[in-house]
C-alpha cells in the first residue's frame, strides 16, 4: 500500500516536473494535498476587499498550542508566520500581517473569551480560530462545544470581519486514544450551516501522515522540532492556498 | 398460538444482538460502515435498542423469579447481575488504561505533547482508579456500563413497583426523565467539568419503559382503539425522522443535497436523551411491534440464528465489541488505511462476535445439563438470556 503511494508520488513528481501545470498542487511541492481539499465554497470577502484595495490587511490567528506552535521551536516557525510569509509570497503589493494569538490548552470557551479583546485593538480582516482540539481532549459537551463555535462565528458577523476555522492537527497516536470525530463533524456542520470555511487539517495531516511524509516515529528526538516546523511550514502554504481560493 | 409468557420472543434477541452488531461497528472511528447503522437514519443509535431490550427482557426474567421466588431473591439477583456488569467494566477500564499508558509513553510527536498532557489520569493514577471504581471516571466508550449498572440497583423497586401498578412505575420514571430535561439536570463526572456521558436521570426513563412494556405484555394488558390511532402517528414521526436525518448523512457525503432542518434540530444530545432522539425510537418500536409478530419466519431462519444467539449473550458479546472496536481501531491506524483492510478488520471483528456468542451459548447449554436440578436450570438458562 505504502509502496504504491510513493509510487505515485514519484509519478506525479515526475510529472510535475517535466510538465509547467499551474494549479495548487504544483505549487505546494511536497505538501501536495487533493485539490478538493481546498476547495471552498465560502468567500472572504473582507479581506478580498483589502487585497483588491492594496490596503494593509491584519490576520489573527486564535488558537491552542498547535497556533502557538512551541513543538517547532520559535514562533517564526509556527504555522501563524508561515501563512504571513506564504500570502505575502502570493500577493506581494498588499501589505499582511499574522498575528499569532496561541494559547495553550485553551477550549473552544476560553478562546470565545478572550475574542473581543483579541480583536478590538488590532481591527483584523481576517479570523482564523484554530479550535477543537481541547475540547476533545477533555470531553467537553458536545452541544456547548457547537454553541460556542455559533458564538464565535456571530460575533465575526457582528463586528464585520472574516472568518474562518482550523480543525485539529492529526496524529495517528493521539487519534487512537482521543475521540475527535465527534468533535470534527461539529466543527465542519457549524462551518456548513454559517457558510464559514473550515480548513481541513486534521483530513490534510492524516492524508501526509498516510502518504508517509512525516513520520515521527521513526526520527531521533533532536530532529523531531526540525520536523514539526516542516509540518507547520506545509500548513501555512496549504492554508495561504486555501485562502487564495476563496478571495479569487 | 404459543404462550407469550413462556415462549421466548426471539425479536427481542435479534433486534439485541443487531445492535450490539452496530454498537461495535459505531466505536470504530471513522468507520465507513457506520454509514449503514442506525446512527445514519435516525436520530437515536444501537444504544437506546439496547437499552430499551435490556429493560423488556430484565422485566421479563427477573419479574418471573420475583412471582416463583419472592422480592428478596428477585434483588438478589438483580444485585448479582449489577456486579457481573461493574466487574466486566472494571475490565475494559484496566484495558483503556493499558491502551492509552502505552500510547502516552511511546509518544513522539512534539505536536501533541503540549495537549496530550490533558489525560490527567496519568498523572494521578491513584486517583483515576478509585474514581473508576466508584464510577466517576468514564472514559471513551467506557460510559454505557455504569449507567446501566445504575439502573439496575433501582431495578428491584421497579419490579415491586410493577406489581402493585405499572403506572405506579411509569409515572415517576417519566417525571424524571422531564425534570431533568426541563432543569438539563446532569450528573458530574472526573475529571472536574466532566459528566456522565449517558445521564442515567434521563436513560432510566427508557429501561424502565421497555419493563413496563414487557409487563404489560406478560399481563396481557392492550390498548386497541390507542394503538390503532398511535400506529399512523407512529408511522409519519418515523419516517420524517428518518427522511430528515438521511438528508444529513448525504449532505455530508455530497453537498448539493440540503441538510434537512439542520440548525433546527442539531444536535440531539445523546448525554440527556434528548426528546429528538427518544420519540422516534417509541415510534419504532411500536412499528416493530406491530409490523414484526413474535413467530416472524425470519427470526427462527438459519440466517438470524447468529444474532439471535448473540443478543441472548449480550453483556459478554457487549464487553467483547467494545474491546474489538478498540482493537480494530489500533490495527486501523497503525497498519493502512486502505478499504479492503478497514472491511476485513470489521468483518473479523464481527464473526470474532457471533462465533464468540455461539460458543458461550454452547458452554452454557453444557454446563447446566449436568445439574439434574430443573429449577435451577431454568434459572441458569434465564440468566444467560437477560
Amino acid at each position: 500500500m505504502r509502496r504504491r503511494a510513493l509510487l505515485c508520488l514519484g509519478a506525479a513528481a515526475v510529472l510535475s516536473a517535466a510538465l509547467p501545470v499551474a494549479g495548487p498542487a504544483a505549487e505546494l511541492g511536497e505538501c501536495a494535498v487533493p485539490p478538493e481539499m481546498l476547495d471552498l465554497p465560502a468567500r472572504l470577502r473582507y479581506l478580498a476587499q483589502a487585497i483588491r484595495d492594496k490596503a494593509p490587511a491584519r490576520i489573527i490567528v486564535i488558537g491552542g498550542s498547535s497556533t502557538r506552535g512551541a513543538a517547532a521551536g520559535p514562533v517564526e516557525n509556527a504555522y501563524p508566520h508561515r501563512l504571513q510569509l506564504a500570502l505575502q509570497a502570493l500577493f506581494p503589493d498588499v501589505p499582511i500581517t499574522v498575528i499569532n494569538q496561541g494559547m495553550p490548552r485553551q477550549t473552544a470557551r476560553q478562546m470565545l473569551e478572550r475574542f473581543p479583546a483579541d480583536t478590538s485593538a488590532e481591527h483584523p480582516v481576517l479570523v482564523v480560530w484554530e479550535v477543537g482540539i481541547s475540547d476533545a481532549v477533555r470531553g467537553i459537551d458536545l452541544g456547548e462545544f457547537a454553541t460556542t463555535l455559533q458564538a464565535g462565528i456571530d460575533l465575526a458577523k457582528d463586528r464585520a470581519f472574516d472568518i474562518l476555522l482550523v480543525d485539529m492537527q492529526f496524529s495517528r497516536r493521539a487519534a487512537m486514544v482521543i475521540d475527535f470525530e465527534r468533535y470534527l463533524n461539529a466543527i465542519h456542520r457549524i462551518g456548513g450551516l454559517n457558510d464559514v470555511y473550515v480548513f481541513p487539517r486534521f483530513a490534510i495531516m492524516r492524508h501526509w501522515s498516510e502518504e508517509n511524509m512525516f513520520n515521527f516515529d521513526d526520527v531521533a528526538e533532536g530532529e523531531r522540532a526540525r520536523l514539526a516546523a516542516k509540518v507547520y511550514d506545509c500548513i501555512g502554504r496549504t492554508l495561504a492556498e486555501a485562502i487564495r481560493n476563496a478571495v479569487r | 398460538m404459543p404462550d407469550p409468557s413462556t415462549q421466548r420472543d426471539l425479536r427481542l434477541d435479534f433486534f439485541r444482538g443487531v445492535s450490539l452488531i452496530f454498537i461495535f461497528i459505531d466505536h470504530i472511528p471513522y468507520n465507513i460502515l457506520s454509514y449503514f447503522t442506525l446512527q445514519s437514519a435516525t436520530f437515536f443509535d444501537a444504544a437506546e435498542v439496547f437499552i430499551f431490550i435490556s429493560g423488556y427482557t430484565a422485566a421479563l426474567v427477573y419479574g418471573r423469579r420475583l412471582a416463583a421466588k419472592g422480592a428478596i431473591y428477585a434483588t438478589a439477583q438483580v444485585l448479582r447481575r449489577a456486579w457481573q456488569l461493574y466487574v466486566a467494566h472494571i475490565f475494559l477500564f484496566v484495558l483503556f488504561v493499558a491502551q492509552v499508558s502505552y500510547t502516552a509513553a511511546t509518544f513522539k510527536n512534539p505536536m501533541y505533547n503540549e495537549e496530550m498532557r490533558v489525560a490527567d489520569f496519568l498523572d494521578e493514577p491513584h486517583v483515576a482508579v478509585v474514581k473508576a471504581l466508584l464510577l466517576q471516571f468514564q472514559p471513551a466508550f467506557l460510559d454505557i456500563l455504569p449507567m446501566y449498572i445504575v439502573v439496575l440497583l433501582i431495578f428491584p423497586a421497579v419490579l415491586i413497583g410493577l406489581r402493585v401498578h405499572w403506572l405506579l412505575v411509569l409515572v415517576p420514571s417519566a417525571a424524571l426523565y422531564l425534570v431533568t430535561q426541563i432543569l438539563d439536570l446532569s450528573v458530574p463526572a472526573y475529571p472536574e467539568g466532566h459528566q456522565w456521558y449517558f445521564n442515567p436521570l434521563a436513560w432510566q426513563f427508557l429501561f424502565v419503559s421497555g419493563a413496563v412494556l414487557a409487563h404489560l405484555n406478560a399481563q396481557r394488558i392492550s390498548f386497541p382503539r390507542l394503538l390503532r390511532i398511535a400506529v399512523p402517528i407512529a408511522a409519519v414521526i418515523f419516517v420524517a425522522a428518518l427522511v430528515v436525518r438521511i438528508s444529513w448523512t448525504i449532505h455530508g457525503l455530497w453537498e448539493p443535497v440540503p441538510p434537512l432542518l439542520l440548525k433546527q434540530l442539531w444536535p440531539a444530545e445523546k448525554d440527556n436523551l434528548s426528546p429528538y432522539r427518544l420519540i422516534p425510537f417509541f415510534a419504532l418500536v411500536l412499528l416493530v411491534a406491530v409490523l414484526v409478530r413474535p413467530n416472524a419466519r425470519f427470526l427462527a431462519s438459519r440466517a438470524a440464528r447468529p444474532l439471535v444467539i448473540a443478543g441472548q449473550q449480550s453483556l459478554e458479546i457487549f464487553c467483547l465489541g467494545i474491546l474489538l472496536s478498540a482493537l480494530g481501531h489500533v490495527i486501523i491506524s497503525e497498519y493502512g488505511h486502505g478499504l479492503p483492510l478497514k472491511l476485513a478488520v470489521n468483518a473479523a471483528g464481527i464473526a470474532i462476535m457471533l462465533l464468540a456468542a455461539k460458543g458461550l451459548d454452547w458452554y452454557k447449554a453444557l454446563d447446566q445439563r449436568p445439574a439434574q436440578q430443573p429449577a435451577i436450570a431454568r434459572g441458569r438458562a434465564d440468566g444467560a438470556a437477560e
